[in-house]
């Protein structure tokens, strides 16, 4: 567990948050799960370090937050991106696969 | 930042439990949901819970972080450390009141001396660009003289050949004036200026203007300015004063202006009347004036002194006789007024900032013991989440509230030490010194408490976050680590070596004080009442109607019941006054003014010795009958005549005084008196002669008075005798010989005190400090000592170890101190009397003294170790 979270470093944890965001608000909890899932079960998070990264990113103004109740009918706290969070998303995107083509050139040619 | 960032910071510390809520809410829903899904797995509910909360991780760190990522939290948390830690101060009410106390009287202290080296010192003087103001002084260094004061036309040349000064002017330093004419007739201090000081100073006069070149000439000098406070309290603030004609020693003098509120110079004078001198009247060879320039722009003070040099060259080519090897020496101004003042101030802040940084040793002390009893507590905010840094802050915090306390309570001292300093100056302090807080004081308050804060904060904060978590938490608060007790070993250390030196400063200075008083003067100030009277040249022009003035007051006053005797004299011993002519000795070869002796010359009446207990050695004392017209007499002192008389009796030999070629008449010696300290009691005797008032009489005298019992009782009398002669004739400083005495050595008096209170006060910290660590070491060492006791140790063999230990902290500090001692005090070679600054006297008996008080210091802890029940110490914890 220790191991990934060094692995998964705060920025590109921020990353996926937004991204997942992007397609319609989550709660916290539907966020590990999802992260879990679409990752094949190779990428795990714990509540440790979401939720730091959660308030972080709404104290930014990436996010906004409101209390909804959820799928069981519980009060909970859904996050959905605000517009400077889109543009957050694409800036970030951008600079993830720029950095990932080149550890694949680098992977390709050296 | 944009605006919706504002708000939801500032939601954040407002709403905050709002948002507590809501984050505890949003977690516990996470919980939920897993605990949900576990059992939905198949768990039982209690596993599930269990299962959830591990795959948690800590709740409360979580938590924390949450805080941390939105933001505000700092500011949130260093609010509520500082609530938090006033509460914990609140709590240790006592311990918090030590260490206010202690930082309060270091910081009061600091502040009060620092005011005085800033009035002193740093305080710009009060006028325009005052740092471009010049001292220029006469040199004469092939004699050994490194500063004098200036003749009228030298002064002239100068004037007339710089091109580095504005202007250069000139006064006459500080004299007294009768104001008559407003009822009781008034002394006022005032002052001969040349035309230009005003403007070399940049001060303009509120009323009227200055002195002009042609009111600075004898017999066109009838005019006069006059200080504010001299207007408002003699005249009532009149506007219209300026072209009155006022009384000023018996002479009529015209006002032509005012000067500002709070002008006073130079030192305390606040009327000023024209120099009005000629070369004629004031020659090459008579120093007296005081010369203030002002440079001009873009010149500086050596370019200023390399010109001058030339131009004292130039006048020594051209008057060889009277200037050979005569130099001009440029300082600036406010260097040459603070100049007597600057090393004791800089010692004397040295000290303080050493009772400071004891105080602060002491403290950082008490926090480390306190720290220790409070690991259990600092494991514990740990375990909840609180990181190293969050630890160490709020330790400082705690610092910073005790050292802030300690800083209010310190400017309040300050205050109350600084009235207290200035009744312990007996003279009237110049214009020019201001003690007031100013912006710099405040600032140097803020500065010495913070770093204080940061002194003793630092070294225990920093040791207090290094907790090991479960060692702690399971100890059970016992065990003191290795490192912690390494540095209290070194805090008592440096305060012994601290206090060691500050004991033996203060030792050095008391003995010099000491030996200061019982320098023999000469004569015996016991029941000795003086007072000086000027009387007005413009109303007693003639020697003969001043003669005539002092006979009969002598008179008068030997006939009042209880005096014993009377004399006048021109200068009171030991108030610096008298002045220095040369000497051609009858029978000796004749020297060149350049090189003849000077020797110190006064005027005194009969029976002045006798009414001051200066013994005569042989010969006879001056009478009535040593009066103009009768042969020119004198009465040496000792000095000269064991110099010029060894083997024989001066008495009949003849002196004369001034430069050779002048021809003065011959004085024969009639008598030879003991050796009298007229000008400092610190300063040798120089050889001096007197000469019969009633031969050659002079307008001011110190009428000295000796009474059967209290002097003091004596004033009524001669103010009434005075009164009968002249009813407009004032009366000034009447002050008894043994209070001129003690006058006279204020400066070494008020250094000794204030180097033994400072030193006191370090001792006794000291010894608190080694109390504390001992009594703490016994505290936390029961267990131990119990357990030697078991096993055969004897009371004595426990008091002995820690009696052991104790001593081999003072040894070492001992050692150190007397180190840094022999080094430091060295600095105040200056200000010590007759005393060597490595005396090896004071240092043993200081060492031995600090070193028996540190004894008495860990006696009692020690006792209660060496009674310590081995059965009760093991059960101990």
């Amino acid at each position: 567990m220790s191991k990934q979270a060094d692995l998964f470093k705060q920025g590109t944890l921020e990353l996926l948050i937004l991204r997942l965001l992007s397609s319609g608000s989550l709660n916290g909890w539907d966020i590990m799960q999802r992260i879990q899932i679409v990752s094949g079960e190779v990428l795990s998070v714990t509540p440790g370090a979401l939720y730091p990264a959660l308030h972080g990113l709404e104290a930014r103004g990436f996010i906004s937050a409101v209390w909804r109740p959820s799928e069981n009918n519980r009060k909970a706290k859904f996050y959905g991106l605000t517009t400077r969070g889109r543009k957050q998303l694409e800036t970030q995107r951008k600079e993830w696969e720029r950095f990932s083509d080149a550890v694949a050139l680098v992977l390709r040619d050296a | 930042m944009n605006l919706g960032d504002l708000l939801r910071r500032w939601r954040a510390l407002t709403d905050k439990d709002e948002l507590e809520q809501q984050l505890d809410d949003e977690l516990r829903f996470h919980l939920e949901q897993d605990i949900q899904q576990n059992i939905r797995n198949g768990m039982s509910p209690y596993e599930a819970r269990l299962a959830a909360l591990k795959a948690f991780g800590g709740v409360d760190q979580s938590k924390e972080e949450c805080r941390d990522a939105r933001g505000v939290s700092f500011v949130d948390n260093i609010l509520k450390d500082f609530s938090y830690s006033l509460r914990v101060l609140l709590k240790s009410r006592g311990f918090a009141l030590v260490v206010v106390l202690t930082l309060g009287l270091g910081i009061g202290a600091n502040t009060a001396i620092f005011s005085f080296a800033n009035g002193i010192l740093l305080r710009p003087l009060p006028y325009p660009q005052s740092e471009r103001l010049a001292e220029l002084q006469e040199t004469a260094l092939k004699r050994g003289i490194d500063f004098m004061s200036v003749s009228y036309p030298n002064f002239l040349d100068w004037r007339q050949q710089n091109s580095v000064f504005e202007d250069i002017a000139l006064h006459f330093g500080t004299n007294r004036f009768a104001l008559s004419g407003f009822g009781e007739p008034v002394e006022i201090r005032g002052s001969r200026i040349s035309q230009g000081l005003f403007e070399v100073l940049r001060v303009q006069p509120i009323l009227g203007r200055t002195f002009t070149a042609d009111e600075d000439r004898p017999d066109q000098d009838g005019v006069v300015i006059l200080g504010y406070d001299l207007w408002q309290r003699s005249f009532g603030a009149d506007p219209n004063i300026v072209g009155r004609n006022i009384m000023i020693s018996s002479r009529s003098r015209t006002v032509v202006g005012v000067m500002p509120r709070g002008f006073r110079f130079p030192e305390v004078s606040e009327l000023w009347i024209p120099l009005a001198l000629t070369p004629q009247m004031f020659t090459r060879t008579d120093h007296g004036l005081t010369a203030i320039a002002r440079l001009k722009d873009g010149v500086s003070f050596n370019q200023a002194q390399a010109e001058m040099n030339n131009i004292a060259a130039r006048i020594e080519q051209e008057n060889p006789v009277t200037n050979e090897g005569l130099g001009v020496k440029v300082t600036s101004l406010h260097e040459n007024l603070s100049g007597d003042y600057r090393e004791a101030l800089l010692i004397l802040l040295g000290v303080v900032g050493c009772v400071l940084l004891v105080a602060c040793v002491n403290v950082a002390n008490l926090l480390v013991a306190r720290a220790t009893a409070r690991q259990k507590e600092f494991a514990l905010r740990a375990a909840l989440g609180a990181g190293r840094w969050r630890i160490i802050r709020q330790l400082l915090i705690e610092s910073l509230i005790l050292a802030t306390a300690g800083g209010f309570l310190g400017l309040a001292v300050s205050v109350w030490a600084l009235r207290l300093l200035l009744t312990a100056i007996p003279i009237q302090l110049p214009f020019w010194m201001n003690f007031g807080v100013d912006l710099r004081v405040l600032g140097f308050t803020v500065a010495i408490t913070l770093i204080t804060a940061f002194l003793f904060g630092a070294v225990p904060a920093l040791q207090s976050s290094r907790v090991d978590l479960n060692d702690t938490l399971k100890e059970g608060g016992r065990g003191t680590s290795g490192i912690r007790s390494r540095s209290r070993n070194l805090l008592v250390v440096t305060e012994i070596a601290l206090s060691l030196i500050l004991l033996v400063g203060a030792g050095l200075m008391i003995q010099s004080f000491l030996r200061l008083r019982r320098v023999n003067i000469g004569l015996n100030p016991k029941n000795v009442l003086t007072a000086t009277l000027i009387l007005p040249r413009a109303k007693y022009r003639e020697d003969d109607q001043q003669a005539a003035f002092f006979k009969q007051l002598l008179e008068r006053v030997s006939a009042l019941p209880g005096v014993q005797a009377a004399g006048v004299t021109a200068t009171l011993p030991l108030s610096g006054g008298g002045w220095g002519r040369s000497l051609t000795v009858e029978g000796f070869p004749v020297l060149s003014v350049g090189q003849a002796p000077i020797i110190q010359h006064t005027v005194v009446s009969p029976n002045y010795f006798h009414t001051m207990g200066i013994r005569l050695l042989s010969g006879r004392d001056f009478t009535y009958a040593d009066a103009k017209g009768s042969q020119p007499v004198t009465i040496i002192d000792e000095r000269l005549a064991r110099e010029y008389w060894l083997n024989s009796n001066p008495v009949g030999k003849r002196i004369r005084f001034g430069p050779p070629e002048d021809n003065e008449p011959w004085h024969t010696i009639i008598g030879v008196v003991n050796s009298v300290r007229h000008q400092t009691m610190q300063g040798d005797t120089r050889k001096s002669v007197y000469l019969p008032y009633f031969q050659i009489p002079v307008n001011g005298v110190s009428l000295v008075a000796r009474s059967d019992s209290e002097p003091r009782e004596l004033i009524g009398g001669i103010r009434r005798e005075v009164a009968q002669l002249d009813p407009n004739q004032p009366v000034s400083e009447i002050l008894t010989m043994e209070e001129v005495v003690a006058e006279s050595i204020w400066q070494p008096r008020l250094y000794a005190t204030l180097f033994a209170v400072f030193a006191g006060g370090t001792l006794i910290l000291a010894l608190i400090g080694i109390y504390g660590v001992m009594a703490f070491l016994v505290l936390t060492r029961t267990h131990e000592i119990g357990v030697r006791m078991a096993l055969g140790a004897t009371a004595r063999d426990v008091f002995k170890l820690i009696v052991g230990r104790g001593m081999k902290l003072t040894a070492i500090g001992v050692l150190l101190g007397v180190g840094g001692a022999a080094a430091l005090t060295r600095l105040m070679h200056s200000l010590l009397f007759n005393t060597s600054a490595t005396d090896p006297v004071t240092f043993i008996l200081i060492s031995l003294l600090l070193s028996l008080a540190a004894f008495l210091a860990c006696y009692i802890p020690a006792r209660r170790a060496s009674k310590v029940d081995p059965l009760v110490a093991l059960r101990y914890q």
